[in-house]
């Protein structure tokens, strides 16, 4: 009787401890989230798309790449004129400027791009999952979280399309290691469709503005998506619906152009989200740009020589007589530094410390002059011209710098808003796409653009050979990493590379 | 997915018989207890005289020898016990007296006469049949169907080594050990049979008194700037606490002890007690350092000199010394030039003499029932750079007590408290090497005076921290200190179910194993301006381990008899390891002397850390092994384990692995009867598998992770990783064929094997995959690894008299490791021939790795006309116009045209051009053979002489300090070889014009390529044992004395300091390069050794 109360004893403690030995092994992280029991609540969503946001000004914990702005403005400025990399930039930043581009170059590395990318689908896949879940969680906040995210996976694909050309179009997130990664590149003009497509269901989703105004600039609002629409139907050469997106903007009344005072920099520049703004990157004191590294330390690029005459100009008999838009804002001339975005004012740097100017993605006057440029496109070189007359005013634009165009020469327009544009958004990563974009229309009928910027900016010894690479139009995107081909057997190179 | 539901089931299937034997075992032990009392009296007297004993112990024992109970005796000798059952007996004993076993009478009274007696002590038997302790079946070793080494503690005991991997290197065939760093408590790298994996950990598992005992640190503690192999975990074990220890190589050996044992397994047992008086043993060893003499380098004159030439070569510019102070030697800039006329040597400088100092005590003995071995040793050692060394305390405690013949349990406990001082950066000694020799150590104020403030610019025309930095003042004020508390109880009963035929053990083990990191960089250790993150820099980084360890042995041993011996054994394991960790790094504490992160500074920074995390791992398996022999001649041994890894899915989370292997003693034929000299000839074959689990920890799922940084004022979650379901075990199957031969009374022994062991659904953590997927990397399967080889040990004792024994053994092997398959994505070539510096590497399948690829170097251009470019027959190629052309390099990408003075390449095709298409195959990082030999002297059992020298044939490496110290390239100091370079056209030299910034003088070429090939005169040991009339004199029992040196000599063509150079391990890219610069320390022991 007794042996048997013991066996049982045994039976009962002991064997569901090796029968359950499934469940022991069932071990989850105590410190992490796992996906299975994220996605419950609209807050785990709200999380979510703050990660997206947070992946556009950093990258993650533990990963080793730049911060999406810097890809932006080495992307954008390295190859254009306004710039000039300096002994302390790498090698490989040298490289690109004088158009000496190798698919070893690891700045061609556009893995923070799709990680942003796949943030976003993980939120447009999963987060109707959350809402079933939660039932406070209502369709226009889960149409909102949606539309953010489509925007942001937009404004990637955008800039992709334009750098890289042809690109893999993901549109599905990365759950396991079972799905397939092994994705061929879509056309630039498909891939430029899907963003106009994701753009236009966005608008439909996000507000007009969030409760705090440092929310409506650093979120995407409709009037955000509004201005990458602009920008798209532009490289689309969709004139009309640029001009249709613009206006709904400079429609709704909550944008102006400020005018010049003091404080003008402080206002739209150090201090950022002015009535100016429409969608800025929010870097803050407790999350702080790259650009203390990059322009003021051991700066790795300073302005090119020719900036200052030839951009801002510069009156000899008024030297007092300025655009205020170049001297102690985007530049200060006596060491060719750049100063939009480690100014604190019109005299002073920022404190090391203190480094939180924001990335400056579409202001108004941006898309005043997108809208020029479609005008002219469809053979309103009037309207076109005072709007860059507006634009000009306000910012104090030197006589010197006015361009004497009349309203039926087209290609004088372009070029007229190409100055401007460089003016209004120096160093705001534009510049290359802006002359790329003028340059390749109606089968690179202005590739003159493109060289004659060139010859600017790259040494002497070196403008024949760069001429010669420019004539192909391919060499206008930059090449795949190497390491992504090896990875992924269905990419091409861009054939230029090969 | 079907396949695997099969493992599962037959996993479960094995716990479950094992459940069954427990009930049935418990049953039958819980089956003998009885009730009523009996109440015996009785008296002991002594024989002779008839006197009363007093206090003499009577105690009443079961069957099993198990006391039952017990009184002593009173003043007259009476005693009354009443014993549980009258079938049992009576123990009588009393110190001085032969102890008594009487039946239990009927009678109620019982008169006991003792015998006075001397030999109270039993002696201890020494068995015949060497059996070593593993954990799992015990086999006698020449019945071993595996190949596996045992050494003996004392074959090692006189080496000076904080570790007793230190001590094993060399000695053992196709086990390689080879030190990571030459800094005291730098863990060593020890490698059986090669590196099974091309990702994770080839360290072999340790198995301590029978229980596993993990060596590594967790892979998310921040090791700050030193890198993680630096900080391996020493074995903690005191040297001379090891009794025996036992390397099992082949996958049928390590197939036993599942997944972390697929890299070989080391099987250490520490000293116990024995029946006998107590001895008290005390060792001491005491040991001077030195570093051999480093490589001569520029003195600051000399280099003062080199840097404006080099510069001016470049472009015909001289150096702006206006600009560049360093160069200026203007002693009217008299801050500039005291600090910058000096001939500093900074090696030695950053260098010391080091004293390391050991003391161990221990005490051991026992009686019948209980035996105990305790011993306590403090370790502390200087390291030859400044700001490094170790401090250890150990102590042991190993008791075991008998309760009965079938009862016995042990206790064991050990403890080690550890301090390691380490520079706050490994590379002190290389920005030693390079620092510009001309600038002072010490700052010279503006008057000239000097100061006792380091020189630490911020910035000057070398460069800034972390490039370089005064580095005596990186060693002398920068701290990291590691300091380490583990404690490992161990609890084992041993209990046995039937009597000489089925016994269980159960084994618990906790391992507490605590380390802390701080460390601190003051802003005079950098020179850096306050607002920098590198000011200041404050870090506490602290992980505490857990782990829980059993293992449930039932061993079953019937006898059947003399012609068949079977042997089985079921084994449950389990293991939990859990781990949290804490970090804290920050910067900009308000004053040098605020070391702690706590003070009030700066966090926010990217760099700057504020983590903590939480981990755990579970694994169990079962294990069923069967060893059966039949006529002592053919024996075979079969195994099976199934594995549960919580670091796997779901879907792979199962893995079973058998093993089979067999021995034919082929001397006990009748063929062989006559060959008398023949001890033993046996040929052992062996097939078996492990599994080895991944790293990391929750892979299988897809985890979600915080964004340190806020947006908006809210933080955002992001997906970290892709969820992975696909990875599988990573399994290694491995084959063995051996040969042991035992002749002439065992005085020569040989042992051959011969071995393959695969790996495949090779693991390979953090592969790069599409980054289009939003991520860079995961962990895949990717191929297939082989690593192939063999073994040669010979033990032999050529003269053996009484008063003298002369012993010689020697050991060789070769491993090769060769990629048999390797998924598409993996990339297969590495290395940019267009840059100096850089060797090209190819991952060739059916190719061994370690193969690099460079240009052939031909010298130095000594004037223009050589530098003209010639075809194949010798004639100088003209270019279209007719003009001369001269040779270019990579054109025409980069088209530099090379220049008298220039280091001149082979053209192998003659076009003209040195390009990719001129490099040629250069070397091979695989040793041929590696090894190890040595003859011991024992003279009248008193004087010993020992001597092991160990050797490595037939391998190239890439003399990277070479390469760094002669390029002439930028402000790094050189070598005193660049004092033969090129300066005028016509010199003929090997050595090409010091070139600043520009040029290809130092493409990956054969000139840095040296054969590495090396027999290094290990060790040396001259003992003396004092003999019994001093030790009389002394009142000791034992006294011995002995000096060593270490790393006397060593016989090489290489140019480098140190030959001994591994692979990089984990990259199938992974050459041999010489750069760690820091090369094994001469050292010279003395050391006493007495016992009470």
């Amino acid at each position: 009787m007794k042996i048997n109360i013991y066996k049982k004893l045994i039976f009962l403690f002991v064997v569901p401890l090796f029968i359950s030995c499934d469940d022991a092994l069932d071990l989850r992280p105590q410190d992490g989230i796992i996906r299975e029991e994220f996605w419950q609540t609209k807050e785990d969503v709200q999380g979510a798309v703050i990660g997206a946001y947070s992946a556009l000004l950093n990258s993650p914990p533990g990963v080793g790449d730049r911060p999406i702005p810097e890809y932006q403005f080495m992307w954008g400025e390295l190859r254009g004129d306004m710039v000039l990399p300096t002994a302390d930039a790498s090698r490989d930043e040298r490289d690109i400027a004088t158009m000496n581009i190798l698919p070893t170059n690891p700045l061609t590395n556009w893995s923070a791009f799709y990680r942003v990318i796949n943030f976003c689908n993980t939120i447009i896949d999963l987060a109707p999952g959350a809402q079933e879940q939660d039932p406070t969680f209502s369709q226009e906040e889960l149409d909102r979280f949606i539309g953010e995210a489509l925007a942001i996976r937009a404004y990637m694909y955008f800039t992709l399309a334009r750098t890289f050309g042809d690109v893999p179009l993901k549109l599905d997130a990365t759950l396991s290691d079972t799905d397939n990664f092994q994705i061929a590149k879509t056309p630039q003009v498909e891939v430029l469709e899907q963003v106009a497509l994701d753009l236009q269901e966005a608008e439909a989703k996000v507000p007009e503005s969030f409760d705090t105004n440092m929310a409506s600039k650093g979120r995407f609002t409709k009037y955000g998506v509004n201005a990458m629409q602009t920008d798209v139907f532009l490289w689309l050469n969709e004139y009309d619906n640029a001009i249709e997106a613009a206006n709904k903007i400079i429609n709704s009344g909550n944008f102006e152009l400020i005018e010049a005072n003091n404080s003008w920099f402080q206002t739209v520049f150090a201090e950022g989200n002015s009535s100016e703004s429409i969608f800025e990157l929010q870097y803050s004191l407790q999350n702080q740009n790259p650009f203390y590294n990059m322009f003021v330390e051991r700066p790795r690029y300073l302005v090119a020589p020719t900036v200052l005459e030839g951009v801002f100009g510069i009156n000899r008999d008024e030297p007092d007589e300025q655009d205020i838009r170049g001297e102690r804002t985007s530049m200060v001339a006596s060491n060719a530094t750049i100063y939009k975005y480690s100014g604190l004012n019109s005299s002073e740097l920022k404190a090391r410390n203190a480094f939180d100017t924001h990335w400056f993605v579409y202001r108004y006057a941006d898309v005043l002059l997108m809208k020029a440029e479609a005008l002219n496109e469809i053979g309103d070189g009037e309207q076109a011209l005072s709007i860059i007359e507006d634009v000009r005013e306000r910012a104090e634009a030197i006589e010197m710098t006015a361009m004497p165009v009349s309203a039926d020469d087209s290609d004088a327009i372009t070029d007229y808003i190409l100055a401007e544009r460089a003016r209004e958004l120096a160093f705001e990563g534009k510049r290359w796409y802006d002359v790329l974009r003028n340059a390749r229309r109606n089968n690179y009928e202005r590739i003159d653009l493109i060289k004659s910027m060139a010859i600017t900016s790259v040494p002497a010894e070196l403008q024949q050979s760069v001429l010669a690479k420019l004539d192909n139009p391919n060499s206008h995107y930059l090449p795949i990493y190497f390491y992504e081909l090896y990875a992924n057997k269905a990419l091409e190179q861009n054939p230029f590379y090969e | 997915m079907n396949k695997n539901n099969m493992v599962r089931i037959f996993t479960k299937l094995l716990y479950c018989s094992f459940l069954i034997v427990v009930i049935c075992a418990a049953g039958q032990a819980s089956a003998q207890t009885t009730g009523e009392r009996t109440l015996i009296r009785g008296q002991v007297l002594d024989s002779e005289s008839g006197e009363p004993v007093l206090g003499a112990t009577v105690i009443e024992k079961d069957s099993d020898n198990r006391t039952v109970t017990g009184v002593a005796t009173d003043f007259d000798g009476n005693f009354a016990i009443r014993v549980r059952n009258t079938a049992h007996q009576l123990e009588i004993s009393f110190m001085g007296y032969a102890t008594q076993t009487i039946p239990i009478n009927e009678n109620e009274n019982i008169t006991v006469n003792l015998v006075p007696s001397m030999e109270t002590m039993e002696d201890v038997l020494v068995t015949a049949e060497k059996v070593t302790e593993t954990g799992l079946l015990n086999i006698a070793e020449r019945n071993l169907t595996t190949s596996q080494v045992t050494i003996d503690a004392s074959d090692v005991e006189n080496t000076q080594s904080a570790s007793i991997d230190e001590a094993l290197q060399g000695r053992i065939p196709g086990v390689d050990i080879s030190a990571n760093s030459g800094d005291p408590g730098a863990g060593m790298q020890i490698r059986i049979r090669g590196t099974s994996s091309i990702t994770g950990s080839s360290d072999p598992l340790i198995v301590v008194d029978g229980m596993p005992y993990d060596t590594s640190i967790p892979e998310d503690f921040n090791f700050g700037t030193a890198d993680q192999e630096g900080y391996a975990a020493l074995i903690n074990i005191a040297p001379s606490d090891i009794e025996s220890i036992t390397i099992l190589k082949d996958a049928a050996a390590t197939a036993m002890w599942g997944a972390r044992a697929a890299s070989g397994v080391l099987v250490i047992n520490t000293k116990r007690g024995t029946v006998g008086e107590p001895t008290l043993n005390y060792t001491f060893r005491g040991t001077l350092s030195e570093l051999p003499e480093p490589i001569p380098m520029l003195s600051g004159d000399q280099y003062s000199q080199l840097i404006p030439e080099a510069y001016m070569n470049r472009n015909g510019v001289p150096l702006n010394t206006v600009d560049v102070k360093e160069f200026q030697y203007d002693p009217q800039q008299v801050y500039w030039y005291e600090n910058y006329n000096n001939n500093t040597n900074w090696i030695d400088a950053i260098s010391q003499t080091a004293l390391t100092g050991e003391h161990t005590l221990s005490l051991q003995g026992g009686g019948k029932k209980a035996r105990y071995y305790t011993s306590v040793g403090y370790y502390g050692s200087q390291g030859v750079t400044k700001g490094t060394g170790l401090d250890r305390l150990t102590t042991r405690l190993n008791l075991d007590y008998i309760v009965s013949d079938r009862i016995k349990f042990k206790a064991d406990l050990s403890y080690t408290h550890s301090v390691r001082e380490s520079n706050y950066t490994n590379g002190v000694r290389g920005v030693a090497y390079v620092k510009m020799p001309n600038m002072s150590i010490y700052e010279y104020d503006e008057e000239g005076n000097p100061t006792p403030n380091f020189l630490s610019p911020a910035n000057n025309v070398q460069g800034g921290y972390s490039r370089t930095y005064n580095p005596v003042a990186m060693a002398e004020y920068a701290s990291n200190t590691q300091t380490g508390e583990r404690i490992v109880p161990h609890f084992n009963v041993n209990f046995q179910l039937i009597p000489s035929l089925l016994t269980s053990t159960f084994d618990v083990q906790f391992d507490i194993n605590n380390t802390k990191r701080t460390s601190f960089l003051p802003q005079n250790a950098t020179g850096r301006p306050t607002t920098e993150t590198v000011v200041n820099r404050a870090a506490d980084m602290d992980v505490d381990a857990f782990n829980i360890t059993t293992k449930t042995n039932f061993i079953y041993t019937p006898t059947i008899n003399e012609d068949h011996s079977l042997q089985g054994i079921l084994s449950l394991q389990t293991n939990d390891y859990s781990h949290i960790t804490h970090q804290v790094l920050t910067s900009n504490t308000a004053s040098s002397l605020l070391t702690d992160p706590s003070v009030p500074s700066r966090t926010q920074n990217d760099d700057l850390e504020l983590t903590t995390t939480f981990s755990e791992a579970k694994d169990v398996a079962a294990l069923v092994n069967f060893q059966y022999g039949l006529l002592d001649r053919y024996l075979i041994n079969v195994g099976l384990r199934g594995d549960g890894n919580s670091k796997f899915g779901p879907e792979n989370r199962y893995g079973l692995f058998p093993s089979v292997s067999a021995r034919w003693r082929a001397s006990g034929e009748s063929f062989m009867e006559n060959l008398d000299f023949v001890d033993d000839l046996s040929f052992r074959a062996s097939w078996g598998q492990s599994g080895r689990a991944p790293q990391y920890d929750y892979r299988y799922f897809n985890v979600y992770g915080n964004f340190e940084s806020e947006y908006l004022g809210m933080s955002g979650v992001y997906p970290t990783n892709i969820e992975l379901s696909n990875l599988r075990w990573e399994t290694l199957t491995g084959k063995n064929l051996g040969l042991n031969l035992r002749m002439f009374d065992e005085k020569i022994m040989l042992d051959v094997d011969l071995y393959q062991n695969r790996t495949e659904d090779l693991m390979f953590s953090n592969l790069d995959i599409t980054t289009v997927s939003g991520f860079t990397s995961m962990d895949q399967n990717v191929g297939v690894l082989d690593n192939q080889g063999w073994e040669v040990g010979l033990y032999t004792t050529p003269y053996e008299s009484d008063n003298l024994r002369v012993e010689f053994n020697f050991n060789i092997s070769r491993n090769e490791n060769i990629i048999r398959e390797i998924s598409e994505f993996y990339p297969n070539e590495q290395g940019q021939v267009d840059r100096n510096g850089e060797y090209k590497r190819f991952l060739q399948e059916d190719n061994p790795f370690g193969a690099f690829y460079g240009y052939r170097y031909e010298g130095v251009y000594a004037d223009l006309e050589s530098t003209q470019a010639r075809d194949a027959n010798g004639n100088v190629i003209t270019g279209p116009n007719g003009q001369e052309v001269y040779m270019t390099f990579n054109y025409p990408q980069t088209d530099y045209v090379f220049q008298p003075g220039d280091a001149k390449y082979e053209d192998i095709n003659h076009d003209g051009t040195i390009d990719s298409r001129d490099v040629v195959y250069l070397g091979n990082s695989n040793p041929k053979f590696v090894g190890g030999f040595g003859p011991s002297v024992t003279i009248n059992k008193q004087l010993k002489l020992l001597a092991f020298f160990n050797y490595r044939i037939g391998y190239d490496i890439v003399n990277e300090t070479d390469m760094r110290t002669t390029n002439m390239y930028d402000w790094d100091n050189q070598s005193a070889a660049v004092m033969s370079r090129w300066r005028n056209p016509g010199d003929e030299t090997d050595m090409p014009r010091a070139l600043f910034g520009a040029g290809y003088n130092w493409l990956g070429s054969d000139r840095y390529v040296q054969d590495a090939s090396f027999l290094r005169f290990r060790s040396a040991t001259v003992s003396y044992s004092f003999g019994d009339r001093f030790l009389e004199r002394l009142k000791l029992d034992d006294f011995r004395m002995f000096l060593t040196a270490d790393n006397i000599m060593t016989f090489t063509n290489y140019r480098g300091q140190d030959p001994e150079v591994n692979m990089r391990g984990g990259d199938p890219f992974g050459i041999a390069i010489d750069n760690s610069r820091t090369p094994p320390t001469r050292r010279f022991t003395l050391g006493i050794q007495t016992t009470f």
